[in-house]
């Protein structure tokens, strides 16, 4: 019942898990050398590499079983400290809204009971899980989300027509759709894509020794 | 629906309580000031809003008047007023942190971003708020209101010893203060007065003691001027 409106409120920036202070590695990338010109690509990358890790994790945690198994694949998977930061500051949104809104959901213990704060993909299929998304529907949020993350840092970073940015996005979908499908196919915590972005890692790294950044990561 | 319970039991947690104003009125300082002069007697821990990165919480750190590890920046995308106001996830995650970290803590400073005259603390947030404004802004600033000038439960008229050399008139700005906030209180700072300070010290004990005896419900001051069913539209 809660699915069709649940899809829309994951895949909305204005849902309060604080993602409004993340610009998906974009600022990072800039100040390596990347401009505007390169920014639908640099969005391909990731739904193609990082997205696509978080979005099968995210459709592992949809199916609700071994979620520790799970965070422990996806920490492996992210070996830069400033991006499993990142990720586990919109996890603990995540998690904090599923505290507030289903307290007592078997999902929402499972996420509590983790050895450490849930990542982003385990706290956003976990709720998928309590709204009974489908699992290709989890799987275009998670990288619905990374793509718009990146469209609305340009916009603060970039002189871009908004307009633009959201063609980039609505352009991002043969992609996104191809991660979709490889999402839904995985079946188990050990079979989770292990896709890197090095450049993406190591910008991450140089970004969070930098003082005057404007979004976390 | 979140439950909106009318009792209100001696809390378990630490009074937090907001610092909001203009970017350079000295908020930093308050806090600072603060620190140093309540650290014996209260457990104190600090989160910071900053626009770049962590300046803030730099400075306090510098400063030496909390240990380090009681201070914790929030990262705020350029968005302050967003932090305190309509998604606070992040604050109270770091708020959270340092309550279980640093248990049993007795007041939570939290700093907002200097943003403008509208930023305000939600009461999910913070269970009082400071507003902080200094005479080097201008004299006429209280006079002109907004929703922090009128109704956070405390105004701060900030750095009053410069006011000969800005020409402004401190006691104007406390009655324009005065009128516009309806008796919440206004106290004019300096940190060269030690009575301002003292005032000060003893507004947060006192905030703290209603707090503690649960007899302090958050109060709002809201974005917008206060509903009203007349046919004026108030602009600005």
């Amino acid at each position: 019942m809660y699915a069709g409106i649940g899809a829309l409120l994951l895949a909305d920036g204005r849902l309060p898990t604080g993602g409004y202070a993340h610009s998906g590695g974009l600022e990072p990338a800039l100040a390596a050398g990347l401009d505007l010109g390169d920014v639908p690509a640099y969005m391909r990358a990731r739904l193609q590499t990082v997205g696509l890790v978080d979005a099968s994790a995210a459709v592992l945690a949809r199916r609700s079983d071994g979620l520790a198994d799970l965070q422990a694949a996806l920490l492996a998977r992210i070996p830069s400290e400033p991006l499993r930061a990142a990720s586990t500051s919109l996890g603990r949104g995540l998690t904090r809204l599923a505290r507030r809104l289903w307290p007592e959901h078997h999902a929402t213990h499972m996420l509590e009971a983790l050895p450490s704060a849930p990542l982003r993909p385990i706290a956003l299929g976990a709720i998928g899980a309590i709204l009974e998304l489908e699992e290709r529907q989890i799987a275009r949020i998670s990288l619905y989300d990374d793509a718009q993350t990146v469209a609305a840092a340009a916009l603060k970073l970039l002189p871009v027509d908004p307009a633009d940015a959201a063609r980039w996005v609505l352009e991002s979908a043969p992609i996104v759709e191809e991660s979709v499908l490889l999402a839904v196919a995985t079946s188990r915590p050990q079979q989770l894509p292990a896709l890197t972005a090095p450049l993406i890692e190591q910008w991450s790294l140089d970004h969070s020794a930098r003082t005057r950044r404007i979004f976390v990561a | 629906m979140p439950d909106h319970t009318h009792t209100h039991p001696a809390p378990s947690r630490p009074l937090r309580l907001g610092i909001a104003g203009p970017v350079g009125t000295g908020k930093s300082t308050l806090i600072a000031t603060l620190c140093t002069r309540l650290s014996e007697e209260l457990q104190i821990a600090v989160v910071t809003n900053d626009i770049y990165t962590d300046e803030d919480a730099r400075l306090l750190k510098a400063a030496g008047v909390l240990p380090v590890d009681r201070i914790k920046a929030v990262e705020t995308g350029a968005c302050p007023h967003t932090a305190i106001r309509d998604d606070v996830t992040a604050n109270l995650i770091a708020v959270e942190d340092l309550e279980e970290q640093f248990a049993p803590l007795d007041l939570m400073l939290i700093e907002s971003g200097g943003d403008n005259l509208t930023a305000t603390f939600s009461p999910a947030l913070v269970d009082a708020q400071i507003f902080c404004i200094d005479v080097a802004g201008g004299g006429d600033v209280a006079r002109k209101g907004g929703p922090g000038i009128e109704r956070a439960d405390l105004l701060i008229i900030n750095k009053t010893d410069l006011a000969p050399y800005v020409e402004v008139d401190v006691e104007q700005m406390l009655r324009d203060a005065g009128d516009v906030r309806a008796g919440l209180p206004v106290i004019a700072l300096s940190r060269h007065v030690p009575e301002s300070v003292d005032a000060l010290c003893d507004w947060v004990r006192s905030v703290r003691t209603a707090y503690g005896e649960g007899r302090s419900v958050p109060q709002d001051p809201g974005p917008m001027a206060p509903h009203s069913h007349g046919h004026e539209h108030a602009t600005g």
